[in-house]
């Protein structure tokens, strides 16, 4: 049958453009991380009509079939797993490095050591006033520098509250986004375009949502994926068609914490769960900060109470305030440092009452020593987070070039495809040419 | 799809990383040859930075002290002169006591030696009361006021307190600053508490007029200046003890001072050479590894294909 050739040469045309279409798709969205390459699946088509035990077989020629996605479930899952470990430790790490670069840069041990200094300077000669006003300056800059540090820290953990609270919202959009992508898969046909477009979708969802919290995806037999956040209690988000909403709330203190649905949860991994460990952080540097600036006041104010001024007048406090944050020098006058011990009399260049003072300052358990305890067990922990996210860096780029592996487009197959395809696309429309010349032929008989 | 292949944006995404990597390294280094520190923060090495600390502080510190020593070396030094002035103004005393004593001399220069102490008398108080460097009583002890006083009649008396303070000038150790004027100027003779004042005033007072027997006034007040001039002499040993302990600590400041900086630079400062070499090795590799990454990315299918 002549006229077989030609539709048998035309589904091969159709077929082999099937192929090219999908084929420049591939190479289009070769730079798209979300794309995982298509593939054609081709049917033989025979034609059989049967008359009682006869049957004839006519060749069809070929049938495109279904549109699949390269897809693998375990890798993805790798990718998501490692990118999620790795997002956690790096949101933690840099939230905490801010808080080190504010405590750091506020300059804090520097100016404790810059008042003992001037302290011990002015032991060489209590009652010379500019040895004075050194030491009742460096207090007064060891405050500044206080309440510089407690500002500084303030910032860096409302900023990082402020990305919490974006990532939460990052979360619900996602969630949303996933609701609505399992909306329409369980109305996408198999083998189409469209599915396989969801699909992306769906997997993109999934990776954004596993980066900012720890997740536990269930994909069903229709390719929709319910989500449960992985945690303490596990909290379902996604449920085919229906998303929950994740809220965060913070403390007083600038620790934060997680809710679905008003039922609270501790998040077991992910940016978000990286942050608010590191809001938790923050809050200990801010208490252990106030501590220091209050065991500060302490000793300085009561020795100035042990001691009497210049004047032989009984000494007034040093600092006033509770904190870090209102740490401020009360003091009015450089004569009223509180050099002498209780009972000299005015003019007195005994330097006993300084002495116990600056004993107390250098003491292991004194403001000096206590900073710098701050200071390294902050940097000690910013070092480990910092090889902790190097560690997990490594292994969240092998997992990504893993899975570009499996799903992704790589231009050199893309390339030789097309090299095959238009050659078949060639070979197809020399069919249809001969079957052509066999008509021409026919009819030109005489 | 069965087959797997090499995604040509994992190429990419991995060519990129590692050239971000070698770019970071190349900033590290470059910034800690520009700084010359090694540590930009403490989390780049959390011992060495708590290390650091320990030595900033006890630079700090250490810095405080030596400026306390030398001013102390200063102090001790102004008194250790005013008390070699007053230990040669009581010999010149004694001189005088002894002319006044042995040779017959008349009245008239009886008085003139007379005035004479009256002169070293005064030079003494003045001396006695006389400020440091820092304008503040050299033998007052603990007060700030002048050491002695002298009342209308004459008479001179401590207005200080019997200790002084010591100073700080290395950790755990303290030196008095000076010496208290009782234990320079006062002394017991006989069994009663006097002061070289009230030996030089007297003897001043007896041969200025009004003694029947001058010479045996001054052959009396010779006790009483050798024991002003042994006390002198024992303050004047004491200062220079002093002296020589200040001496000593402010030799091991120095080398404090410079054991402190040589931890430092081992601790924070950038290794140049090795810094320079690692830089070198980071940019050779960078440049390797961006003309690597031009040779294969250029290696496409689509080139080859006409």
């Amino acid at each position: 049958m002549p006229t077989a050739i030609f539709s048998i040469g035309r589904s091969g045309l159709g077929a082999t453009r099937a192929s090219l279409e999908l084929t420049a798709q591939n190479i289009a969205n070769a730079a798209n991380a979300d794309y995982a390459r298509r593939s054609l699946t081709q049917g033989e088509l025979v034609l059989t009509g049967s008359i009682g035990i006869n049957a004839v077989d006519a060749l069809g020629g070929v049938r495109p079939g279904a549109i699949t996605r390269a897809e693998s479930a375990l890798v993805q899952r790798q990718a998501r797993d490692a990118s999620s470990a790795l997002a956690a430790a790096d949101a933690e790490y840099i939230a905490l490095r801010e808080a080190e670069t504010a405590l750091e840069g506020a300059g804090l041990f520097g100016a404790l050591v810059g008042f003992e200094a001037a302290l011990t300077g002015l032991a060489a000669d209590p009652l010379e006033p500019a040895l004075r006003i050194a030491a009742l300056e460096g207090a007064r800059q060891l405050a500044g520098n206080f309440r510089l540090a407690d500002e500084t820290l303030a910032g860096a953990r409302s900023r990082v509250q402020d990305e919490a609270s974006a990532a939460v919202s990052e979360v619900n959009a996602l969630a949303q986004e996933l609701a609505a992508v399992n909306r329409d898969l369980v109305g996408a046909r198999e083998g189409t375009a469209g599915r396989a477009a969801l699909l992306d979708a769906r997997d993109k969802a999934l990776r954004g949502l596993a980066e900012q919290l720890a997740i536990t995806p269930v994909i069903n037999a229709n390719g929709t994926a319910d989500v449960a956040i992985a945690g303490t209690p596990p909290t379902p988000l996604v449920s085919g068609p229906s998303a929950q909403s994740l809220a965060i709330s913070f403390a007083a203190e600038g620790t934060a914490s997680l809710a679905v649905g008003g039922a609270g949860l501790i998040l077991a991994g992910g940016a978000i769960a990286g942050r608010i460990d590191a809001l938790t952080g923050i809050a200990g540097l801010q208490t252990e900060l106030d501590g220091l600036a209050a065991g500060l006041i302490a000793i300085a104010n009561s020795a100035q109470a042990a001691g009497v001024d210049a004047d032989g007048a009984p000494g007034l406090p040093l600092f006033a305030g509770t904190g870090a944050g209102d740490l401020e020098v009360t003091l009015g006058s450089a004569q009223g440092l509180a050099t002498a011990p209780a009972g000299a009399p005015a003019g007195s260049r005994d330097s006993a009452n300084l002495a116990a003072l600056l004993a107390d300052l250098g003491a292991p358990t004194g403001p000096a020593a206590l900073a710098d305890a701050l200071l390294l067990g902050l940097s000690s922990r910013v070092a480990a987070l910092d090889i902790r996210r190097d560690g997990l860096g490594v292994v969240a780029a092998s997992a990504e070039a893993e899975l570009l592996r499996e799903t992704g487009v790589d231009l050199d197959v893309e390339a030789a495809n097309l090299v095959r395809l238009q050659q078949a696309f060639e070979a197809n429309s020399r069919v249809i040419q001969v079957a052509a010349d066999i008509f021409d032929t026919l009819l030109g008989l005489r | 799809m069965s087959f797997v292949s090499n995604s040509t944006g994992s190429f990419f995404t991995r060519s990129l990383a590692q050239m971000a990597d070698l770019r970071g390294a190349i900033e590290r280094t470059q910034t800690q040859i520009a700084t010359g520190q090694r540590i930009a923060r403490g989390s780049d090495d959390p011992a060495a930075a708590a290390q650091l600390r320990d030595v900033q502080r006890r630079t700090a510190l250490a810095d405080a002290e030596s400026d306390n020593a030398a001013q102390l070396g200063q102090e001790l030094g102004a008194a250790s002169d005013e008390l070699e002035a007053v230990t040669a103004l009581l010999q010149r005393a004694r001189e005088l006591a002894v002319q006044a004593a042995s040779e017959p001399s008349g009245p008239d220069a009886h008085r003139a030696i007379g005035i004479e102490l009256e002169q070293l008398s005064q030079e003494l108080f003045a001396r006695a009361n006389a400020a440091g460097p820092g304008g503040t009583p050299l033998f007052a002890g603990l007060a700030s006021g002048p050491a002695f006083t002298r009342d209308a009649g004459g008479v001179v008396s401590y207005a200080g307190t019997p200790g002084s303070a010591a100073v700080t000038v290395a950790p755990g150790t303290a030196i008095e600053r000076g010496l208290p004027g009782d234990a320079v100027f006062t002394f017991e003779l006989g069994g009663a508490p006097t002061s070289a004042f009230a030996v030089l005033g007297g003897l001043a007072a007896v041969l200025a007029g009004g003694a029947p027997d001058p010479a045996e006034a001054a052959r009396g007040a010779l006790a009483g200046l050798d024991a002003a001039l042994d006390t002198a002499g024992r303050a004047q040993t004491i200062l220079g003890t002093r002296m020589a302990w200040v001496d000593q600590v402010q030799q091991q400041q120095a080398e404090r001072g410079i054991a402190l900086a040589e931890r430092r630079s081992r601790l924070g400062d950038t290794d140049i050479a090795e810094a320079i070499a690692r830089l070198q090795q980071s940019l050779t590799a960078l440049e390797a590894s961006q003309a690597a990454f031009a040779r294969v990315s250029a290696l496409t299918l689509f080139d080859a294909l006409r």
